[in-house]
């Protein structure tokens, strides 16, 4: 099986923050071994990086713009078959409520870890995650029309 | 090189933090290896662990600090032959003296740690990267001036 390199790496980084910016039909959960481990939001504990793929896939509407500003991502190989995946960056949702309300929600200093490996088919897929930030989202209200 | 065991990263990560809360700092710095990076939880960049370690050393090795902290299940995850992934949840308490002379206290009830793990060439595990957060906002809180060192408090 092909060595991973740091471009590879990169490429599936890009293509997790495709998906979750509606760039990418490709499925989030995909991205995950099945017994993938994330850390991620408010959340207290560990959980299976399948599940809250699901639930993050739901949270985000067709109609929310969404926009993902990555730093350099830094890349550690690990023998042929391992790989981390470290960087920070900015996460901004806009949605449009149900009664007109535009809901902007700006996350600036997000942090990520993002472990990989290759699966028995060659496939680069995350075994662990952890998404924080160093200071809470910032929440602004306003009419859809401002 | 012998196969990395998921016992053998929990007594890690146990060291981890009685070395940190018995203020072993050489100890406590022999477990990142030289190129190892960090995100701090109050951290807003990655740094290279031996800046964090300087300043863990002036903030929290001091002489008066105080640190403890209490750990919830340690998750192992392998990554290859030669990568550990440990995560877990963790109860963090730190009594410190500001620059201006205060004393505070942080709690951090739902502390969560990523500490990603290899073997150096001489077989020592040892942390490569490091990830900790708060699932919830954090506020030092000032203490009362009878816990004030005597220079600090009011006459």
């Amino acid at each position: 099986m092909a060595k991973i390199s740091p471009e590879e790496v990169r490429t599936e980084v890009k293509r997790f923050w495709d998906i979750l910016s509606g760039r990418s039909q490709d499925k989030l959960e995909e991205m995950y071994a099945a017994t993938a481990l994330v850390f991620t939001g408010k959340a207290k504990r560990s959980e299976s990086a399948r599940l809250a793929a699901v639930r993050r896939t739901r949270q985000i509407p067709k109609t929310a713009s969404v926009r993902a500003d990555l730093s350099a991502i830094e890349v550690q190989i690990s023998g042929d078959d391992a790989a981390l995946a470290a960087y920070t960056y900015s996460f901004r949702t806009t949605k449009i409520q149900a009664d007109g309300t535009r809901v902007q929600v700006d996350t600036p200093y997000g942090r990520a870890t993002q472990v990989f490996q290759r699966d028995d088919a060659g496939a680069l897929r995350i075994i662990h995650e952890h998404l924080s930030a160093a200071a809470p989202p910032a929440i602004e209200k306003g009419a859809s029309g401002e | 090189m012998t196969s990395i065991t998921a016992e053998e990263v929990r007594a890690e990560v146990k060291k981890f933090w009685e070395y940190f809360s018995r203020k072993s700092k050489s100890r406590f710095d022999e477990m990142y290896l030289p190129s190892a990076t960090v995100f701090a939880a109050d951290s807003r960049r990655m740094e290279p662990a031996r800046l964090m370690l300087v300043r863990r050393e002036r903030e929290l090795f001091a002489a008066g600090s105080q640190v403890s902290a209490k750990l919830g299940t340690i998750d192992v995850q392998m990554a290859g032959r030669k990568l550990a992934v440990a995560s877990y949840p963790f109860h963090f308490s730190i009594t410190r003296t500001l620059a201006s002379g205060k004393r505070v206290r942080v709690e951090m009830p739902w502390g969560r740690a990523t500490q990603v793990l290899q073997r150096d060439e001489n077989g020592v595990l040892r942390i490569v990267h490091e990830h900790m957060s708060s699932a919830e906002p954090v506020a030092p809180k000032e203490l009362p001036a009878a816990d004030q060192p005597p220079a600090s408090r009011p006459t």
